[in-house]
């Protein structure tokens, strides 16, 4: 047995924080595409590498642009991306398909997904490559180590999701989101154009993960296989931190789930701490469904099986 | 040519493993996304006892199975109450786990996986060509069809897509929807392990690689492409995605390092643009080219005069009891219903939710050949009513006693089994499967829904089935459907459903009847063919009850009624006295 001294502990917690925040940051995204248009939007991993790619070719491959201004507008594109898969793919798709919207749509993802990775690999070639940004610098604080990196997502992840929330909580967007995610038929019914909420909302999504996407690649390198593992961990958090939930709270789970990681690589190897994570989702899916056997959330007043969400109620 | 062999070997492999993903996905209609992890476990299983052992691989090929159907079954008893979205998650997160906990053992060899495995022994024939392989990878084929075959086009199969239709309804029609699911996890596991082997035999290798999550959606879109609860669409579907690689590069030539991209976009660009124009797939369910070739063509117009066939207009029948009954027959009815033996009895069952009281302190008797109406304002609870009595909504407290026995406690298949079937307010016919198809799934006591029996009583099997087929044949030419056997239930026109979810609830012969509504929403004229119909079964002695809004159909069918208000029964009697009543008539209707 490892010998955990404070001073490890005190590292793992600050490394599960930062790496929490990008975990948060890709959950926050991918709950709030799910919870409002329901959409198992599995190309979120494609949109992510995008992201990336673009804001690197700005700078090194097409124009030479400045660092940051080809940042944000990589991230910006993905966004459109984003919105554009719905509006072009998903959108005619569900209307088409009528009650089996959720398999066709999680079919057309899993496909574009696929395409997408490739299209990258055939365009930009196959090999990782090294993106440099801004000098690297180590920050230390009483011993606890990390770079400035870290520092600057923690702060963009946080200012994002609270930003999120502040707009779901008091904008009109807000509220029209919110209302299409309640009850898009209804919101529908009082004229709110739910088609239009669920391009806005792949928008904002894609962001997350586009701002995600960017830190990571500034602080390791680019490769056109980037986004597998984010979007396992989008999934993960979005699902543990509930879907119809504040972004807020999906944000903390993923720091919470980060922290699980970083502590569970105390006992185990490298290659189980992954594992983990995923043996936790597997407890707490059965967890929901024992819960929802046992409780009587089983069949509402129609004999309709009532899905089992972690919330019924949104709150935010 | 020995490379296009190679082809064909493979083409040979995946399908094997995609048909019975297409036996989970497809028949069933659960959506998981870790088939290839359960093929890894077949794979490494064979390759680690072949490599450190030296097993024969078949031996290792089997204690894959068992090792893959033990997990695949505990794997399903969660997923047995998780909707879709959940599903793909926990499959995606045992996938995972599956193929991260054979990365971490080292015996297993991490990352790079079971290598250089010896050549495959098949009873002293070593198979090391690709020529070697084609008949053993066709028979391993064919064993997984024949057992998905026998399995989907069976009586089994059809409780399956009944499952993936609508699992509340398969319930309610006596149907252990959760035995089903679990058996067919652990049987496609097995099956999936099996598979899984052959390939790491075959390649000669067990790697996370190539049994990765890539696979598993690799898998996936064969079984979408070919078209689900098509088995030979699965077979079509994997040349189509095995063959795209080697014909861009050799026949498009495509240089081979951009080939198995542009493969990739394609088949990716492909599955959304099919989920688009061909959600079924290339073979649609139920597709055969063979029945094709004879001429025996889909009921084409049949379902097109269904679908155009809508009432003219949809009339709802006096809400005021203009046409009262002689008292006479009133008198009579009375009287039947007064010393007709008890069927079901309930007493003192309650049900809360939260703070609203659903159903408060519930004594109901249903009498044998009687009809018993439950009328009441919306939101009063008679459809809670039918979900405490069938079980899908276990009651607080009270006793349900059908001819003695208690019902409280057991699950809506059960209770079905007992003797009590009900019917949906919205229908909940089962829209893919053919009208004739959904009154078969509800005759009892089929030999061939049970595994076991199928596996191993062919004769039994068919001859039973003969038997059901007449048997749901008769109900619907006796709710005057007959003409409509082969048409698929989501075709029929709004009236129509109700009639055939009449003959799915009578083929059942269960004792009980309950039935939600069985004649709203529909034209006059199907009323009265309903109302009829629903006579004659009180006439052949079943015991029947009604939650009925029209006071039409309640003063001619029901001989006793009880009134509802608020989860309570506030009065009962003949509908003569009810409606007599100012004040009940004043909550009623709202008006005096």
């Amino acid at each position: 047995m490892l010998a955990l001294t404070f001073e490890t502990f005190r590292q793992l917690t600050v490394n599960g924080f930062f790496r929490g925040c990008a975990y948060g940051l890709l959950g926050v995204g991918f709950a709030l595409i799910l919870g409002v248009t329901g959409r198992f939007h599995f190309a979120y991993g494609f949109t992510y590498t995008l992201a990336a790619y673009l804001a690197f070719t700005l700078t090194f491959r097409a124009f030479s642009w400045p660092f940051w201004p080809s940042a944000i507008l990589g991230v910006l594109l993905a966004a459109c991306a984003g919105a554009a898969i719905e509006r072009g793919v998903y959108r005619p798709l569900a209307k088409n398909a009528g009650a089996t919207a959720l398999l066709a749509v999680f079919v057309a993802s899993l496909g574009i997904g696929i395409a997408g990775e490739n299209l990258i690999r055939l365009l930009w070639g196959s090999e990782t490559q090294a993106y440099f940004g801004p000098t690297q610098t180590t920050i230390d604080w009483w011993g606890v180590t990390f770079i400035n990196f870290d520092w600057w997502q923690a702060i963009a992840a946080i200012v994002i999701t609270a930003a999120l929330a502040a707009m779901l909580r008091y904008t009109a967007l807000g509220r029209r989101i919110k209302a299409t995610r309640v009850n898009p038929d209804l919101a529908k019914a009082i004229g709110i154009d739910a088609d239009k909420t669920y391009v806005i909302v792949f928008f904002l999504g894609t962001i997350c993960a586009g701002v995600a996407s960017f830190f990571y690649a500034v602080k390791y390198t680019v490769d056109p296989a980037m986004g597998t593992l984010p979007i396992t961990y989008a999934f993960v958090v979005a699902f543990l931190g509930g879907t119809a939930r504040s972004p807020i709270r999906v944000f903390l789970m993923g720091i919470v789930v980060s922290l699980i990681e970083q502590y569970a690589s105390i006992w185990l190897s490298v290659q189980y701490t992954q594992t983990a994570v995923f043996v936790v989702l597997v407890g707490y899916l059965t967890y929901l469904a024992i819960r929802s056997s046992a409780f009587m959330a089983k069949f509402n007043k129609a004999g309709r099986p009532t899905p089992v969400v972690p919330s019924t109620a949104a709150e935010v | 040519m020995s490379l296009w062999v190679n082809y064909l070997d493979q083409i040979l492999l995946y399908a094997s493993l995609a048909l019975s993903l297409n036996l989970l996905l497809g028949y069933a209609g659960q959506v998981s996304v870790a088939h290839a992890a359960f093929g890894a476990i077949g794979g490494y299983a064979m390759a680690y006892t072949t490599l450190s052992h030296g097993w024969n691989f078949l031996l290792g090929t089997l204690l894959g199975m068992v090792l893959a159907f033990v997990i695949g079954t505990l794997v399903a008893l969660p997923a047995l109450k998780l909707t879709v979205e959940y599903l793909i998650l926990l499959t995606l997160a045992v996938s995972s786990v599956i193929i991260g906990l054979l990365v971490a053992i080292p015996q297993f060899g991490g990352t790079y996986g079971l290598i250089n495995l010896p050549s495959a022994n098949l009873f002293g024939w070593h198979l090391r060509s690709p020529y070697d392989w084609l008949l053993p990878a066709l028979l391993s084929m064919v064993i997984v069809y024949a057992i998905c075959h026998r399995v989907g086009e069976s009586p089994v199969g059809r409780v399956l897509k009944g499952i993936r239709e609508d699992p509340v309804a398969t319930e309610a029609l006596g149907k252990n929807v959760f035995a089903y699911k679990v058996t067919v996890f652990g049987m496609t596991s097995a099956l999936a392990a099996f598979s899984g082997a052959m390939l790491a035999a075959w390649l000669r290798l067990a790697t996370p690689g190539v049994f990765g999550f890539a696979f598993s959606l690799t898998v996936f879109a064969i079984v979408i492409f070919g078209g689900m609860a098509n088995l030979n669409g699965t077979i079509l579907g994997a040349a189509i995605v095995v063959l795209l690689e080697p014909v861009l590069r050799r026949v498009v030539r495509i240089e081979a390092a951009k080939a198995s991209l542009v493969q990739l976009i394609v088949y990716g660009v492909a599955l959304a643009i099919l989920m688009r124009v061909r959600p079924q797939g290339a073979l649609p369910e139920g597709f055969s080219l063979w029945r094709r070739i004879r001429g025996e063509r889909a009921p084409k117009a049949r379902v097109e005069m269904a679908a155009d066939w809508v009432p003219e207009t949809v009339q709802h029948v006096g809400e005021h009891v203009d046409d009262q009954l002689p008292v006479s027959e009133v008198v009579r009815r009375d009287h039947v219903w007064h010393d007709a033996p008890v069927v079901l009895e309930t007493r003192g069952v309650s049900k809360r939710f939260g703070g609203i009281v659903a159903a408060h302190e519930l004594d109901i008797e249903l009498r044998r050949g009687t009809i018993t109406a439950l009328v009441g304002p919306n939101g009063a609870g008679k459809t809670t009513v039918f979900n405490l009595l069938t079980g899908a909504i276990p009651p607080d407290s009270g006793t349900i006693k059908l001819n003695g026995d208690e019902l409280v406690g057991l699950d809506p298949d059960r209770v079905a089994r007992k003797g009590m079937v009900r019917s949906f307010q919205d229908v909940r016919l089962f829209n893919r499967l053919s009208c004739l198809q959904n009154v078969m799934m509800a005759v009892q006591g089929q030999p061939g829904e049970n595994f076991a029996t199928l596996a191993f009583r062919h004769g039994k099997v068919k001859g039973a089935e003969e038997e059901t087929r007449d048997k749901a044949m008769g109900w619907l030419r006796f709710v005057g459907m007959g003409e409509f056997a082969n048409v698929p239930a989501g075709a029929l026109s709004y009236g129509q459903t109700k009639l055939i979810s009449l003959a799915r609830v009578l083929a059942t012969e269960a004792d009980v009847l309950l039935l939600d509504e069985p004649a709203s929403g529909i034209d006059t004229k199907w009323v009265d063919t309903m109302l009829e119909l629903i006579e004659q079964v009180r006439d052949r002695g079943r015991t029947v009850c009604v939650v009925e809004h029209n006071l039409h159909v309640v003063g001619r069918l029901a001989d006793h009624t009880y009134f509802m208000e608020l989860g309570q029964i506030t009065a009962e009697g003949t509908i003569a006295e009810l409606t007599n009543d100012r004040r009940l008539a004043e909550v009623y209707f709202g008006t005096t």
